[in-house]
Order: structure tokens, then sequence, then C-alpha cells
């Protein structure tokens, strides 16, 4: 049994063009005004992301157990193994933009850079409120008065502004380490006599040029041993 | 059979021709060149030149950088500040270059753009929020003011009396720098503050309230003004009652008159903030943002200089020569 034939009902032959023309007339029309567009996902459509970098949940901040826990725990032991001043010395009376380049470390945008070194020296003078110390030939001052601003803060090169709620917490910190060099590093400073030898680790702001006259650069001491 | 035929050959073009339409769309969209993307520069006001360099080189730099960049002045008005980020989030900007009228207040103006998808990168004047704004670059404040401060003992001495004259008092600059300025001079007990007065970074507010504090204190030897424009409007003051010379001024800015005025010994230091650098770096990181970069500090710190008669060789045109 074959497939039935169709018999005698002969089909009329379907006149296509008309419906290919409509057709694609109407897909002309669909291309000059989409009913829906589809467009790739740019990636600024995303919610911004909060990409800060370990930043603490703005909360009571506490400047003095944050300060005395950094203290012991981070700054101590960097102290320990910070770099040895006497080279940094050497560089910095040969060029001071090359010793910056090669020894500080720049906080944030500008033109500020810092210094962390430890070293021994000699004191030759005893001044107000700094004592001037020879290391190997060159002259540095160790700050014994008052400690203002964030030399130690910026300078000791292991904080940054963004593991605190914000800036006035990260200025409230800088006031307690000053406040700890003060109470907790400067006191035996403040009686030594010259020719005394003192070894130190301490923070300096890396001046742009060498000084006309006077130390190379003042250190704000984070740790200091008087050997009479 | 004859009408099957002609739907299905129908629905076939309709799936062809929504889906030419549809690629061919999508196609059409990556070659044809992209919409000039607009970036807003949201200033605090431009009452003050040194606001309208920050918002001119934010604007500038966002135009290099291919944008079309507006900037709105809130006019150190918040209302005026959240209807500025009402209408920006409506007009679909890509970005808010911001420098914000209130540390607190202007959290919610930057919540409402992130939630629309806008960035907002601060400028110069920190908010409060951690999670609010991409980044935040902002000026070194309290360090500025410690230097300041020590070279306040250092030409008035450590015996004295002096006045300070705050910035507005909602704006965490104000206070950083009075906190920097004071974590010195406060350590020398004979030095002492007569009067502390807001002139909300205005110079005639600032003339009108040390015209008024110099009728009871006629004896000071030295104003701390919290900007610049303050300090002009103190030394008018000062000139205007014979004392120009005889009291010294201290400003914070690092406005052009007044590193002048500083060069000519009519104001004894000011101290340079760097609104360019300032505005630039948040233009480019809106433009790293825009170009798909997540990864960005909360805060830049900006390091500022001291300005007095011997730096003040190397500094002019907001910044460093």
């Amino acid at each position: 049994m074959g497939a039935p034939a169709g018999g005698n009902a002969r089909r009329k032959p379907f006149v296509a063009w008309p419906v290919i023309v409509a057709g694609v007339g109407f897909a002309g029309l669909l291309v000059a005004f989409p009913p829906f567009h589809i467009v790739t996902k740019r990636a600024d459509d995303a919610p911004p992301a909060n990409a800060s970098t370990g930043v603490v949940a703005v909360a009571a901040f506490d400047a003095v157990a944050f300060a005395e826990k950094f203290w012991s725990d981070q700054l101590a032991p960097a102290a320990a193994r910070a770099p040895g001043a006497a080279v940094l010395l050497a560089d910095l009376r040969r060029d001071p933009a090359a010793a910056a380049k090669t020894h500080a470390h720049r906080v944030g945008l500008g033109n500020a850079a810092f210094y962390f070194v430890r070293g021994t020296g000699r004191v030759t003078a005893v001044e107000r409120s700094r004592l001037l110390l020879e290391i190997n030939g060159a002259v540095v001052a160790l700050r014994t008065g008052p400690v203002f601003g964030n030399v130690v803060r910026d300078g000791c090169g292991l904080l940054d502004v963004n593991q605190v709620p914000g800036l006035a917490e990260f200025n409230a910190l800088s006031a307690e380490l000053n406040r700890l060099v003060e109470a907790r590093v400067q006191p035996p400073l403040k009686t030594v006599a010259v020719g005394a030898t003192i070894t130190f680790a301490g923070c300096a702001e890396a001046p742009e040029s060498l000084p006309a006259a006077g130390p190379l650069l003042t250190f704000i001491p984070v740790t200091a041993e008087v050997t009479p | 059979m004859k009408n099957s035929c002609f739907v299905r050959a129908l629905a076939c073009l309709l799936l062809i021709g929504l889906t030419v339409a549809s690629v061919g769309t999508s196609a059409a969209a990556d070659v044809k060149p992209a919409v000039v993307r607009k970036v807003a520069v949201v200033v605090s006001t431009l009452n003050n030149p040194w606001f309208v360099v920050l918002a001119d080189a934010a604007r500038d730099r966002a135009k290099e950088l291919g944008y079309n960049a507006v900037v709105f002045d809130s006019q150190n008005d918040p209302a005026k500040e959240a209807q500025h980020f009402d209408n920006l989030i409506s007009a679909g900007y890509s970005a808010v270059l911001f420098n914000c009228t209130d540390a607190k207040g202007s959290i919610a103006n930057v919540r409402r753009a992130k939630a629309a998808g806008i960035p907002v990168f601060c400028m110069d004047r920190e908010i409060e929020a951690n999670d609010a704004a991409t980044s935040q670059i902002l000026s070194d404040n309290y360090s500025g003011c410690v230097a300041l401060g020590q070279y306040f003992i250092e030409v008035v001495g450590e015996e004295g009396k002096y006045v300070e004259l705050l910035g507005l008092v909602a704006d965490t600059n104000t206070w950083n720098r009075s906190k920097g300025f004071h974590s010195v001079v406060d350590r020398f007990p004979g030095l002492k503050m007569v009067a502390q007065q807001s002139a909300d970074f205005d110079r005639t507010k600032a003339l009108e309230v040390l015209e008024a504090i110099l009728q009871a204190h006629p004896d000071i030897n030295a104003v701390f003004c919290g900007n610049d424009a303050m300090a002009m409007g103190a030394y008018q003051a000062l000139l205007a009652a014979g004392k120009a010379g005889k009291v010294k001024v201290f400003g914070f800015d690092g406005a052009d008159d007044v590193v002048k005025a500083v060069a000519e010994g009519k104001i004894a230091a000011t101290v340079m903030q760097f609104p360019k650098i300032m505005a630039r770096t948040a233009a480019e990181n809106a433009d790293r943002y825009i170009k798909g970069e997540r990864n960005f500090p909360q805060r830049t710190p900006v390091a500022v200089e001291l300005v007095n008669r011997e730096t003040v060789h190397k500094f002019g045109d907001y910044g460093r020569k």
C-alpha cells in the first residue's frame, strides 16, 4: 500500500511572493523601529562597589587603645628591623633626591616623604628640644621636646588612613602616638650628656635638598637606648 | 494546509525579523559613535576663588578625558546641593566630582546617587561615611596646620594673645585645621586665645567678625584664620584699625592673592593645598571607574605645604611653580 496520492484533489500552487514581500517589509520595519534592544551590560551599570580596602566600620574609635596595640604589635618589631641610618645618611649627603627615591616612602599624593631607620651615634650637643648625634661623620638631631604632627604616624610606613574610620580619627591616632613618644621614649634622652652613645630607631621627614647648616635630618625617636 | 503554511512562513519571517532587528541594533549600538557621557562637578561654593579653581580644574580634566562636564554651584546651601543631586540623577550623569557642603548632611545625597548607579568622587572636603563615595581625595589639613602652628610659635613667640577665625562649623576641614593648630599652640601656656568665632570661610564675614573682636581685644598679637579668604578679610579689618603689620595674620589654602600677600609681608603665612591635583585626580578616578576599574582606596590624603616668606618663591597659581 502506497501513500495516498492525493488523487484528484490537485493542490492549487501557493503564491509565496506576496507573503515574502510582506515579511521582508515587516522585518524592515522591525529593523527601523525595533520593539526592544539587546545591549551589552556595561560595567558601570553595576552599583558602585565598596572598593575601600580594609575600612573599619564607622564606630566609636578608641585612639588610645589603637595606638597602644599598634605600638606593641607593629611599631616596636618594625623598629627592631628598620634599615640602618648610616647607609641612608651617606646616600643623602651624595644626592638627596636619589636617596629619597631609594630609602623614603611617600604617603598619599604630594611631596611629603619620610625615612624610618635605626642607628647608633655619639651625642655632640644637647639643646633645648633636641640632641645632636654624630653617625659616621654625619650629624642628625633627635627630638626631645614636644612632638607635633604626623611624622611618626606617616613616617613609620605601617599605617594607612583607610585603617580607621576617617581623617579625624587618623589625626587623633597621630596625637596619641606623639604622646607615647613623649611618655615612653624621650624621658631618658632628656638627661643625657655630650659624649653619651644612643642607639635609636626613628622617623624623619625627607628634605628636598640638603640643609645649608645644622643636622641632615631630625628624627622623632620611637625607641632609644642610652649608654653614658 | 494553505493557511498553515502561510502562518508558518509568517512566523519564520517574524522570528528572522526580530532576530535581525535585535542583533542588528546591538551591532549598530556597538559600532555607532559612543554617546558623550556626562560628568557633574558639584562644588560647595563659587563665591571663593579657591573653589572656582577646584571646580574648573575638575571640569577641564573631565573634558580632556572626553566627557561633557557641567559645574553645579551649591552656594554653601545643603538644600541647593540636594536639588543638584536630584537633577543630575534624573539627567543620567555617569559620575559626580563632589565638594560637599556638610560632612554629615551630604552623605544622603551621595547615597542617593550611589543607589541610582552614579559613583561619587569627593574632592577636598570629606564626607563622614566609608561606604557611600567611591573615593575621597582629601587635603591633609591637620598636618598643614601643625606646620603653621610651629611657624606661628616662631614668629609670634611663646607668649601673646591671638584670635581664631573658624570656617564652616559643619565642615570637617574646619576642625582638622583648628585641631592641628591647637595641637601645637596649646602646648605653650603663655599664648592666650582671646576669641574663637566662625566666619564661615567668608572674607566679608571675617572682616565684620574681627572688627567686632578688635573692639573688645585691641591688644592682640595674631589672628589664625581657617582659610585664606578669611585671612584677607582679617587683614582688611586690621588695615582699617591701623594694626596691619603689627598683628600677624595666618591663613590656609594657598590662594593666589594670599601667596602674593605673603611675598609682600602682609600675611605671615598660609598653607598651600593643591586644588588642581585633587580635582584632576578625582576626574581621573571617575574615568577609570567608568572604564571598569573598581579598586579605589576610600581616602587618599594630599600633602600640603607651608608658605612663608622663605618658601613663597616656590609657589604660585594654586600649586608649586
